[in-house]
């Protein structure tokens, strides 16, 4: 028996399987957590490419524990989803390319860490980004807006 | 319910059915208008409450366009949604319950904007939101959550 079999025979796959509240208490958390993370890191990104340039650019790091809070809450309600039928899921091509663009947006989201906020803790003045900073921000929105799109598809699409 | 019948009848529901992506590409487009819409006013509401003090109070009620962005693509897709299956969801009790507080949570805003406007903008511009716009900031908060509950609730009932 594999791993995925053995993942959705655990009491907890079962739970939220077969509980009448479960699954839908979980996808409601994950909608929430996704508001959060998309809001506050979407904002950051389009700071980073000059929305609203009254905000303090060093300062949009304040909203980074909202974006936790939200990447945590999805995360565990994620997983939970993931173990009623975890081989179905792992079947579904929209779940692998949604898996990979979390990591491409979780890479680019500490590429703009160290690129904007690290420097700021240094000492260093606020200098306007970078066009490859810029960059960052793009493709961070287009993985984060693509994650969304991949994981609402995956009840529709192989 | 005749009228929820005749819009299920119409041409745009008969699209939404005989072309195969659409449904999902309508629902796509609602999750991603919900991130903006409660994304963005769920930043505000905390920012009245005190988070992130650091971002000036005024800026980031100025955010308000990038809500409202999302509060159309949200109407758009959503009203689309509903005319595609316009007999189940008219009569779904969640779906009843999430307009009741779309309702609310709208009431909210436009007291929390009359407060702003009451005091011709002084304690935004001053940081210090009052009492009562803390309280509809909680309230908002509230009131959105429970609308992405209700409507997530659509699908069980």
């Amino acid at each position: 028996m594999g791993f995925l079999e053995w993942l959705q025979g655990t009491w907890v796959g079962v739970l939220v399987a077969e509980s009448l509240w479960g699954y839908p208490l979980l996808e409601t958390i994950h909608s929430i957590g996704m508001a959060m993370m998309i809001g506050s890191l979407g904002l950051i990104n389009l700071r980073v490419l000059g929305y609203k340039p009254d905000l303090p650019l060093l300062d949009m790091q304040q909203l980074l524990p909202l974006a936790w809070v939200g990447f945590t809450l999805n995360a565990i309600s994620g997983t939970l989803l993931f173990t009623s039928d975890a081989v179905y899921f792992f079947s579904k091509y929209t779940f692998r390319i949604k898996m990979v663009l979390i990591v491409l947006g979780g890479i680019n989201a500490a590429l703009l860490g160290r690129r904007v906020f690290r420097a700021a803790a240094a000492g260093a003045p606020a200098a306007p980004p970078a066009s490859g900073t810029k960059w960052i921000a793009i493709t961070s929105l287009v993985f984060w807006i693509g994650a969304v799109c991949a994981g609402r598809l995956i009840a529709y699409a192989p | 319910m005749e009228f929820l019948v005749w819009l299920e009848s119409t041409s745009i529901a008969n699209a939404i059915r005989t072309i195969p992506w659409l449904y999902p590409a309508f629902e796509t487009g609602h999750y991603i208008g919900l991130s903006l819409l409660v994304g963005g006013i769920m930043l505000i509401d905390l920012r009245v409450l005190g988070m992130a003090r650091g971002l000036p109070l005024k800026s980031m009620i100025g955010m308000l366009p990038f809500v409202w962005v999302g509060f159309a693509i949200n109407v758009l897709t959503g009203s689309l949604l509903f005319i595609y299956g316009a007999t189940s969801f008219g009569t779904n009790a969640a779906f009843l319950v999430k307009m009741g507080f779309l309702v609310l949570a709208g009431l909210n805003a436009l007291a929390f904007d009359l407060s702003v406007r009451r005091s011709g903008g002084a304690w935004v511009a001053a940081d210090r939101p009052p009492p009562s716009a803390k309280g509809f900031a909680t309230l908002s908060l509230f009131f959105w959550l429970c609308v992405v509950t209700t409507g997530r609730w659509m699908a069980y009932i």
